[in-house]
């Protein structure tokens, strides 16, 4: 038998940072974080994208080292430098993303890599037997009835979870991280996660849960840690804290910049109708008007439906119900060419998967999206494509040396500014920025903002997403809240604070 | 000075090396035929020359379409066999209407169909990939088999031979004293290479196959331009199956048996990726000469047959090897 029994005894984790520090080249990911997790209960741990949240996850599950400090897990110091030493000091890490065969049954996904054997006939054979009877047995234990003999992919996303879970637990570690565990959930799933969290306190393991969704925070944590910028900004106890105390501590007193003056919208003629516009599973009901050089933002949590709304305005997904309008001529389903025929453009948020073609010099990447109307009888030559390509160079400033070289060269602020000059080579009305500013520097970020409001001043409607609320803030006009695929709030930029705007990302309208 | 010097000489390497780099193929082609012109009896003759040629232009025409198909990101493995459906195509009209109409309408007749039993084959195939989600792979396996079997049902199974008077200069006669299908092989490079790198056409070849969700992000109609590259080189393959009728003088259905490996090896040794995205129309020239020189040579040389494979294996081999070397140093 090469796993191990469960024990009987209460497991003991208690989780120690002295001045832990953390630097990827010149930037300082995680700065002189101390703070001890005691041991048996359930630890929030929050703060917004690029915090730290991720850094110190990643020092726990052993995948990079500390550039300073120590770690110490039950009072004794630990030095990782592989996840497997993480796993030997009894931290076991349950990550976003699953990580199950589909095609294997649940038992031989909890033993993967160390399935039980027996000997028969002289031969070493797997011990199937053995090995689903101890599935069960972990399974049961944790109050689970799931066959170990079905696929997982026989399973709901739910359980496929829990059965993550069920295979960490298996290694019976004292310490278990949980990132982003409920993010695919349905309600009722989360309800059974959480009892499974629940006895798992009981048992007394130290449970690490990072999430975004603040309504879990109170249902299931029993302290939440934050930490902003990379340093740790506080502990508090769930009882005696508000979720506007929490946030408050995410974000600081975070200064509004100065956006230039906007010039009043004529809220006339609708530019863009989207009418009870649904994809079921990713967005449904969803109706708004855009108007002619107005920024519209669009705020909410990963997996809210932002991309999927753009994306199927845009024809790159098809949508189930609704209308779509542009310039008062009907474009219900239509493809992505003809949208972009229509005055159409979209900056998807991957841009380095699908917003360049990473083989290609700049140049022909600036021009991908209008060859049609550079060519001249469908004929093309680079002296035709020169000026389209000078033009957003200087315009948009990007830095690339010689623009025949593969665009994979640029960094990615400006393969982000490749992007949306390709987009204004087609002389678009409107514009959809999805996530422009995502892995991109703050002067890259300035630059993309100011060419944003530039052209909205010319007269160009766009839709802003990001998941950086500030941003929304600061950049848009308007600003649509989407919850859960559904649109639940509408508010005005100017009279409203990042703490509304992030309760109404994660409670939707019910708060 | 010294240092000048020093410089000049490091820039004297570096070009030495960078032509090297940019040429490879180009350059292992020149050696190669001088090792030939030396070694191989009888290979620097005109009419061992011409000979050449004229084989290289059946496969090179053929080639350049499979260059765009590769690069789009699909593959064709049905050029083969559809090189002997047309042949049987043109034999077969030739044979029922020349009594009819007579022995060149029959056979143009019979070339129009086959050109657009060769495009709608091939735009289908594109299609296909489109609305049913069936690799090409799968598709043009299917059509390698049931081509050559649709081409022999056309004959009955024996070669269809009547052909008019002076059909046969197509494929075998010589115009200024040059093979004429040498003629049809240097139109379709300068329309190939023109049509992948002045159009917007090819332009969006390049674009679909470097990243299809880009492209199609980009408002290109990703499975159009799929689907035309596929027709136009089943229409190549037409053109080409017709003239090796006119040079071998019948439409047979064992035509050609292999050729579809000869096509995509010429395309890979001329650099073209198979993953899509990269390939040029003047690396698949190289490549199709390449390996018209090296049979021939081989076969002057009194190689064996079966020696003849091995080698053209290593090369397919080695020349993917050199590029992904090559990659890696650039």
């Amino acid at each position: 038998m090469t796993y191990s029994q469960p024990r009987t005894e209460a497991a003991q984790g208690r989780l120690a940072f002295r001045s832990v520090t953390k630097r990827y080249g010149p930037t300082v990911a995680l700065s002189e974080f101390t703070h001890e997790f005691a041991p048996g209960r359930v630890h929030a741990l929050m703060g917004k994208n690029g915090s730290g949240k991720s850094t110190l996850i990643k020092l726990l599950a052993g995948v990079t080292e500390p550039t300073s400090g120590t770690i110490s897990v039950n009072g004794k110091d630990q030095a990782f430098t592989s996840p497997h030493d993480a796993f030997d000091a009894g931290i076991v890490t349950v990550h976003q993303e699953l990580s199950l065969v589909p095609e294997l049954s649940v038992g031989e996904n909890i033993f993967l890599g160390r399935l039980p054997h027996v000997r028969r006939a002289g031969f070493r054979v797997v011990d199937w037997k053995g090995l689903h009877r101890r599935a069960t047995e972990l399974l049961s234990d944790m109050g689970l009835s799931i066959d170990s003999r079905q696929p997982v992919s026989a399973l709901s996303v739910g359980q496929q979870q829990v059965v993550e879970i069920v295979k960490a637990m298996s290694f019976n570690p004292s310490i278990l991280l949980l990132d982003e565990p409920t993010s695919a959930l349905a309600s009722k799933e989360v309800k059974q996660l959480f009892a499974l969290i629940e006895r798992l306190r009981a048992r007394g393991v130290t449970m690490i849960y990072i999430t975004h969704r603040m309504s879990e925070l109170f249902e299931i944590a029993d302290t939440c840690t934050v930490i902003r910028d990379g340093h740790y900004i506080g502990a508090v106890e769930m009882r005696a804290t508000s979720p506007s105390e929490i946030v408050g501590m995410m974000f600081g007193d975070a200064a509004r910049t100065t956006r230039p003056p906007r010039q009043a919208i004529d809220r006339g003629k609708p530019l863009l109708e989207v009418r009870g516009l649904t994809r079921a599973g990713h967005f449904n009901d969803v109706s708004f008007d855009l108007y002619r050089g107005e920024i519209l933002g669009i705020a909410g949590l990963l997996g809210s439906g932002r991309t999927e709304l753009m994306r199927a305005i845009f024809g790159a997904d098809r949508i189930d119900a609704g209308t779509v309008r542009l310039q008062g001529r009907s474009m219900t389903g239509a493809t992505p060419s003809q949208m972009r025929a229509a005055g159409l453009g979209y900056t998807p948020e991957n841009r380095k998967e699908v917003g360049l073609v990473q083989a290609l010099p700049t140049a022909d990447n600036l021009c991908m999206a209008s060859l049609g109307p550079i060519a001249r009888g469908g004929i093309i030559s680079r002296r035709r494509e020169q000026p389209f390509i000078d033009r957003q160079i200087a315009d948009l400033h990007i830095k690339c040396g010689d623009p025949e070289l593969p665009v994979s060269s640029l960094s990615g602020g400006n393969q982000q500014k490749v992007v949306i000059g390709k987009w204004l080579n087609t002389a678009p009305s409107v514009m959809f920025f999805d996530e422009p500013s995502r892995g991109v520097d703050v002067q890259a970020k300035r630059q993309i903002f100011d060419i944003i409001w530039q052209k909205a001043s010319d007269g160009l409607s766009s839709i802003f997403v990001s998941t950086e609320l500030e941003e929304v803030l600061e950049v848009a006009d308007r600003i649509l809240v989407m919850h859960h695929g559904n649109v639940v709030a509408e508010v005005d930029p100017t009279r409203t604070d990042l703490t509304q705007l992030y309760g109404l990302c994660m409670e939707g309208a019910s708060q | 000075m010294t240092l000048v010097s020093q410089t000049a000489e490091g820039g004297g390497q570096n070009l030495s090396l960078r032509l090297l780099k940019t040429y490879p193929m180009e350059i292992i082609l020149a050696g190669l035929v001088l090792f030939l012109i030396l070694m191989a009896p009888g290979f620097a003759s005109t009419a061992n020359i011409l000979n050449v040629l004229r084989t290289v232009a059946m496969l090179g025409i053929i080639a350049f379409g499979m260059t765009a198909v590769i690069v789009s990101g699909e593959i064709d493995l049905s050029v083969g066999a559809g090189v002997a459906l047309s042949g049987c195509i043109v034999a077969w009209f030739a044979d029922a209407y020349t009594d009819t109409i007579g022995g060149w309408s029959a056979v143009i007749l019979g070339f129009a169909v086959a050109l657009t039993v060769g495009f709608s084959l091939g735009y289908l195939t594109g299609r296909f990939r489109q609305w049913f989600n069936v690799p090409t792979f799968i598709t043009t396996l299917a059509l390698f088999a049931a081509l050559r079997g649709v081409a022999n049902l056309i004959t009955g199974g024996f070669p269809l031979s009547t052909f008019p008077a002076g059909f046969d200069f197509l494929g075998g006669g010589y115009l200024f004293g040059i093979p004429f299908p040498v003629y049809i092989f240097a139109l379709t490079f300068a329309a190939m290479h023109f049509l992948m790198k002045y159009t917007s056409f090819g332009r969006e070849v390049y674009a679909v196959g470097g990243n299809m969700e880009a492209a199609r992000l980009s408002g290109i109609d990703i499975w159009k331009v799929k689907a035309l590259t596929l027709g136009l080189t089943g229409a190549l393959t037409a053109i080409s199956g017709t003239l090796i009728a006119s040079q071998i003088g019948a439409g047979t259905g064992t035509t050609a048996t292999g050729m579809e490996l000869d096509v995509i090896a010429a395309v890979i040794i001329g650099g073209t990726s198979l993953f899509g995205g990269k390939g040029r129309i003047w690396g698949t020239l190289i490549g199709v000469l390449f390996l018209g020189c090296i049979s021939n040579g081989m076969t002057l040389m009194n190689v064996s047959e079966y020696w003849q494979y091995v080698v053209r294996g290593g090369i397919i081999l080695g020349a993917v090897l050199l590029n992904q070397v090559l990659e890696r140093v650039r």
